[in-house]
């Protein structure tokens, strides 16, 4: 204890800001001691999350006995050291360096984005002078086409070149640079190239002035007719903390809303775009809906309310099942889980997007939380594009890359990633995994130590070879305790259990570490609540189906589903969307709120509980589930449905506790037969649930998914088609029409489609074997 | 510090550009670097790629010299854009650079430029219609003060310029 105090002590340092004592670290700077004593230092350039440039020069400082004034962002600290931040020759500096950086400025705030929210305002308000001097011609600067989700106003920028720095470190992809030189520079991006980040909004909240805005939002409001809403991203397993800024009870754009345990001060894209998706109104459901006869009629909430309970009363329990996604609040699905259990049903499903049921449902195991991971040495991805899965958790694993970590990973596709690979085992769907059987054969034998029962056997019958055995070897060092990440892809493959089984036995005999990947934003809510059963409920035939917050999308087989839901007599959907291919196979259609409407709680892949404030009204006669879902347990008389408002329902959420998981190593691996081509059925970064997928700002990013199955350039000859072809993907009498494209990402014999997208609504992720045929006429 | 990102494999474009012996100069300037710095190799690199274009640098030829350095194309832009010695328009086949920073301009650089100017028909950062003589942008001072008023003709220093050595250069241009 002495010697940790000690240590602190030994690398602390006092000085002094404006007559006050300050505390700081050694190797600090000017400008972090003052931010952590609340003195305001005014700045454009330095960002603390980034790395020093210096070049604005507007953080002046007087510092005793320095001949000039000094940078605070570039000055570090020193023993006794006494600083001015207001005297003469501060403010005189800071006054300066504020008409220097106005000169090419245009000052055209009455027309600027940024107006109101502006640094650039802020900061020429408390520093500069009140009228400019300047009076010859100001530089103009050609604009730039960064795509659907960044607009552009060059000519304001500063050359701060923050977002030149956070392309660098952060997002790791390089698209901007300062061209020219001295007053003719200007930030731009190579010839012909846009931004294509994952996490490229980011740039906007860092620009201190109106160079460069969020596209989408562009002239909507000002920044003073807004309400910030605080709340929880619904998009990925990491529950970003956001802020939604509203105007009459709409929001217009998201913002990140710093936690330093998640999201840091970033959010992705998916996070900040994905709001848009409520512009795209076609399909909301506005009022309670019922099919008569085949047509749609409107109906009020009561009389659709009482055809439900009708309609439950005429079934056995078993005979009603629950399908529902992972972007619900905890309380609708606890909710759900209280009305199932006195329907007497346990046919509920929330891991509507996986294929492989043989194992019971339970928590992802996590032993590295997300503010950890940045500190580890050794990282081995298992089927996972983690950059699209969870941009966040990989911006985590680059911080860990550029701190020297070795990442390797094991996949069904070479993915692009903004970090080194040591080893990327790249083969189909069924044979990366057996290269991770590799793998496991490889540490077994040089740990003369097999898995158990019909795993062991399986693993003895995999061949190793000399990549796989030297990481094998890096593994089984005493000093690497390696952390697996576990990726949505493995999450939704067929064969999900024997990875997640291999990967823990992995784990086991190297001491290394687990996280596992889940997709959506409550699939542990989902779980905590209960909503799972035993083996694929779709395989049972029901009566009355319900669905709950998912669309077909949704669903990794949706040919299953639609089966379902055209044989049952009965099929209820609680949905904020529902499209022409969902409606034509229900009969009774709730409108139920997403998350940014209403308030309740998420539990992130990491098992952080966070609450989501409620931040928009919604449309038409759409309720909060929770609400529908208390009103129709009253009308069923069940017990515990009196609640007077969501703080009730949440302080019984509230006492869900996480619990260890424990892997079933019992696993049955199968040998998959396959001819042909191999399916690689991918979740595309914006087709993750409805929002995402109606987001326009997202779809027409360069990020977005296509209509189109990929294959490797070999395969052509034999597939007999060329590129740009449309063609027909057949699955045992199932088919989808697409666009045949090459990618050298994927390896010979697979085919890579993207769920979640319409033209793919007929295909089953869960079968592997595929061929391609020409178009049927 | 900046961070190098991975790269696109890719070298379609160097190896289809880039002559051997440009390669060649290229590799001479990256071995003398630590890898992870490799950027530093870019000016040479740069350099000899010009040389191989005919003395300017197109889009292309950039990006071919990013992709061969393994480093972001928007670096190779950067520098090329940022040194005036670094053409990204097409020149011609020799070029005359005169100084005109103080010692230069205090012995007279502006009537050099002027008469150079009148007498080839073109403005600094022009080239001659055919395309014989490109007169350079801006040169800052080449440390030959002693010798102002100076200009540099093909990388060759050319001191105490009088307009008949002017007309005495100039004329032996080819």
């Amino acid at each position: 204890m002495t010697d940790a105090t000690n240590k602190v002590e030994d690398n602390t340092i006092t000085i002094e800001i404006d007559g006050r004592s300050v505390q700081v670290e050694k190797g600090s700077m000017i400008i972090e001691a003052a931010d952590k004593e609340g003195i305001k230092v005014p700045r454009f350039c330095y960002h603390k999350k980034l790395s020093i440039a210096a070049n604005c020069r507007m953080c002046m400082v007087d510092v005793e006995k320095a001949p000039k004034p000094l940078p605070a962002c570039a000055t570090p600290v020193m023993d006794g050291m006494k600083v001015y931040t207001q005297s003469k020759r501060a403010t005189d500096a800071q006054r300066n360096v504020m008409e220097f950086l106005l000169i090419n400025h245009p000052l055209d705030c009455p027309i600027c984005d940024q107006g109101g929210e502006c640094e650039l305002q802020d900061v020429s308000m408390g520093y500069g002078r009140d009228v400019s001097r300047y009076v010859d011609s100001k530089r103009v600067v050609q604009d730039e086409d960064l795509g659907q989700l960044i607009a552009t106003d060059m000519t304001r920028c500063i050359l701060c070149t923050r977002c030149v720095r956070f392309l660098n470190e952060v997002a790791g992809t390089d698209e901007l640079g300062g061209i020219g030189r001295g007053d003719r520079t200007n930030i731009s991006t190579a010839v012909g190239q846009s931004v294509k980040s994952e996490m490229s909004g980011n740039v906007i909240d860092l620009c201190p002035v109106g160079a460069l805005t969020n596209k989408p939002f562009r002239y909507k409001a000002r920044a003073w007719e807004l309400m910030s809403n605080a709340a929880i991203s619904m998009h990925d397993g990491v529950g970003s903390n956001l802020f939604y800024h509203t105007r009459n009870g709409d929001i217009l754009r998201t913002v990140p809303q710093d936690n330093e345990d998640i999201n840091e001060a970033w959010i992705s894209d998916r996070d900040r775009y994905g709001i848009h998706g409520f512009k795209n109104d076609q399909d909301r459901v506005q009022h309670p809906m019922i099919k008569e006869n085949g047509h749609w009629r409107e109906i009020s909430w009561e009389e659709g309310l009482d055809t439900l309970v009708k309609q439950f009363k005429k079934f056995d329990g078993n005979e009603i099942a629950l399908y529902t996604s992972n972007y619900a609040s905890t309380e609708e699905y606890y909710l759900l889980k209280k009305l199932f259990t006195q329907l007497n049903s346990d046919q509920h499903e929330h891991r509507i997007n996986q294929t492989d049921y043989s194992s019971d449902d339970r928590l992802p195991r996590v032993d590295v939380q997300l503010s950890h991971v940045a500190e580890q040495h050794k990282i081995v991805i298992v089927g996972g594009y983690v950059r699209h899965e969870q941009p966040i958790l990989n911006h985590k694993i680059r911080q860990a890359w550029l701190n020297g970590a070795e990442i390797s990973a094991f996949g069904p596709q070479a993915f692009e990633q903004n970090y080194d690979l040591l080893h990327d085992f790249v083969a189909n769907q069924t044979q990366w995994v057996e290269k991770l059987g590799s793998l496991a054969k490889s540490v077994a034998e040089i740990k003369q130590d097999f898995p158990n029962g019909a795993l062991g056997e399986w693993v003895k019958a995999q061949k190793t070879d000399e990549d796989i055995n030297h990481l094998a070897k890096q593994l089984l060092k005493d000093s690497v305790n390696a952390l697996f990440v576990v990726g949505q892809i493995s999450q939704a493959h067929p064969q999900a259990n024997l990875i997640k089984a291999l990967v823990a036995w992995l784990a086991h005999i190297t001491t290394g570490q687990v996280n596992e990947l889940q997709a959506g934003a409550n699939a542990s809510g989902a779980h905590l609540a209960g909503l799972h059963a035993q083996g694929d409920i779709k395989q049972k035939e029901h009566r009355l189906n319900l669905i709950y917050q998912a669309e077909l999308q949704d669903f990794a087989d949706h040919a299953a589903i639609k089966n379902t839901l055209t044989n049952s007599d009965f099929s209820v959907v609680f949905n904020a969307y529902c499209d022409e291919s969902l409606k034509s196979r229900v009969d009774l259609i709730f409108p139920v709120a997403l998350l940014p409407e209403l308030t309740g709680s998420v539990i992130n892949n990491y098992g952080q509980r966070q609450v989501s404030m409620v931040a928009q009204k919604s449309p038409g006669e759409t309720k909060p589930g929770w609400r529908v879902l208390r009103v129709l347990g009253n009308m069923m008389d069940f017990d515990g449905f009196d609640y007077e408002d969501i703080n009730e329902v949440m302080t019984e959420t509230e006492k869900y506790k996480l619990s260890n998981p424990i892997i079933n190593q019992a696993v049955k691996p199968l040998e998959h037969v396959t001819k042909g081509l191999v399916l690689f059925a991918q979740q595309s970064i914006y087709d993750t649930d409805a929002l995402a997928r109606r987001s326009a700002p997202l779809q027409n990013s360069a990020l977005a998914s296509s209509d189109a199955v990929y294959v490797n350039e070999k395969d052509l000859l034999s597939i007999g088609f060329a590129p740009g072809d449309l063609v027909t993907v057949e699955q045992s009498g199932r088919f989808a029409e697409l666009t045949l494209s090459v990618s050298e990402e994927l390896p010979e014999g697979s085919a890579m489609i993207a769920i979640g997208r319409e033209s793919t609504l007929n295909l089953n992720s869960a079968e592997l074997n595929v061929s391609i045929i020409g178009v049927l006429s | 510090m900046y961070q190098v990102n991975p790269q696109n494999k890719d070298q379609e474009l160097a190896m289809s550009l880039l002559t051997d012996e440009t390669r060649k100069h290229i590799d001479h300037w990256l071995a003398k670097y630590p890898i992870d710095q490799r950027r530093s190799a870019l000016i040479g690199a740069l350099h000899a790629a010009q040389d191989q274009n005919g003395g300017w640098l197109s889009e292309e030829i950039m990006k071919a010299v990013a992709e061969y350095l393994q480093i972001p194309a928007v670096w190779a832009y950067e520098a090329a854009s940022f040194y005036s010695m670094f053409f990204t328009q097409p020149v011609g086949r020799n070029k005359i650079a005169i100084c005109n920073n103080i010692s230069c301009m205090l012995r007279g650089a502006d009537k050099v430029v002027k008469y150079a100017e009148k007498k080839l028909g073109i403005k600094l950062g022009e080239t001659t219609a055919d395309g014989r003589i490109t007169l350079v942008k801006e040169e800052e001072c080449v440390a030959a003060c002693t010798g102002a008023p100076m200009m540099i003709i093909n990388g060759h220093y050319h001191e105490n310029l009088t307009e008949s050595k002017i007309d005495e250069l100039l004329g032996g241009l080819s």
